[in-house]
């Protein structure tokens, strides 16, 4: 698939089949992730996959933001000690989290290149999650991703046009764009 | 995806648990946030019946859970919409609980 379509064709997925994701797809999503652009090579990314069904229903519960049920979740935390450690204060609060992010945005375009949905949700019961997933004290929740085969094709979200947004050498100096919607 | 039919105390404690968690979100998150929780609970409530030996569905609840489930979605990309959506629930509401309650005897 060619990386324009996937950025644009990719959307948030809130109705899923109950179709189980394969081990070799799941591994893909992943590998997608750590080779995200990396502040200082930091890599602060911990990838929790959760595929136990009894598990991904509890957090589905204490996640609000967690629509529909999907059969696979993957928690993407950041690692602040190994954040700290190499990058400071910095590192711990800034890159560790933009890190994570943009790890999150490979496997979002990853998966959808591989016919199947995601919905980031950050709203989940930080406390919640950590208690039921075990994770150690310098290892923080940052993005949870659901991933499923989709139930339906969502409409494109309006985006803000190009022209309002993009600027040329400086700030508020038009960008020239033909670009619409 | 189907999964095991919770009984009704299950799915009374679910909604809880959504309501407590949900609670802590809206400490920080956008404010919007707020209202499309309350009415995804909304939608919740409506299906209590679904679980609850006992509890009898309510049509006009019914009415407004799919009213709900197809708008509540708007608040991520057409916040107008979404306001006009709360209105014309309320206002559903409204009509209802005057022809419940104040409907000639």
């Amino acid at each position: 698939m060619d990386i324009f379509q996937a950025v644009k064709g990719r959307r948030s997925i809130r109705r899923y089949k109950s179709d189980v994701v394969p081990k070799e797809l799941i591994e893909k999503i992943l590998d997608a992730g750590r080779w995200a652009p990396s502040g200082g090579n930091i890599q602060p990314w911990k990838f929790i996959v959760i595929s136990d069904r009894n598990l991904l229903e509890l957090i589905r519960k204490v996640s609000p933001g967690y629509l529909g049920e999907t059969p696979l979740a993957i928690l993407v935390c950041s690692d602040k000690e190994k954040a700290y450690k190499v990058g400071g204060a910095l590192g711990r609060d800034y890159l560790s989290v933009s890190d994570c992010s943009m790890a999150v945005e490979n496997m979002l375009l990853v998966a959808y290149a591989l016919g199947l949905g995601t919905c980031v949700v950050k709203s989940f019961a930080r406390v919640a999650v950590k208690e039921m997933l075990e994770i150690p004290e310098d290892i923080e929740p940052e993005l949870l991703v659901i991933v499923g085969y989709p139930a339906y094709e969502p409409k494109p979200p309006v985006r803000i046009p190009l022209r309002e947004i993009a600027y040329l050498n400086k700030y508020g100096q038009n960008f020239p764009t033909n670009l619409e919607e | 995806m189907s999964r095991e039919k919770p009984t009704g105390n299950d799915y009374l404690f679910e909604i809880a648990v959504f309501l407590a968690t949900s609670a802590q979100g809206c400490l920080n998150e956008p404010p919007l946030y707020g209202p499309f929780r309350l009415l995804d609970a909304l939608s919740k409530l409506a299906d209590l019946p679904d679980y609850a030996p006992g509890l009898a569905h309510d049509p006009f609840l019914k009415e407004i859970k799919a009213i709900v489930d197809d708008k509540k979605f708007l608040v991520m990309y057409d916040v107008e919409g979404f306001r006009r959506a709360i209105d014309e629930i309320v206002e559903k509401f409204a009509k209802e609980l005057k022809s419940r309650y104040l409907a000639p005897k």
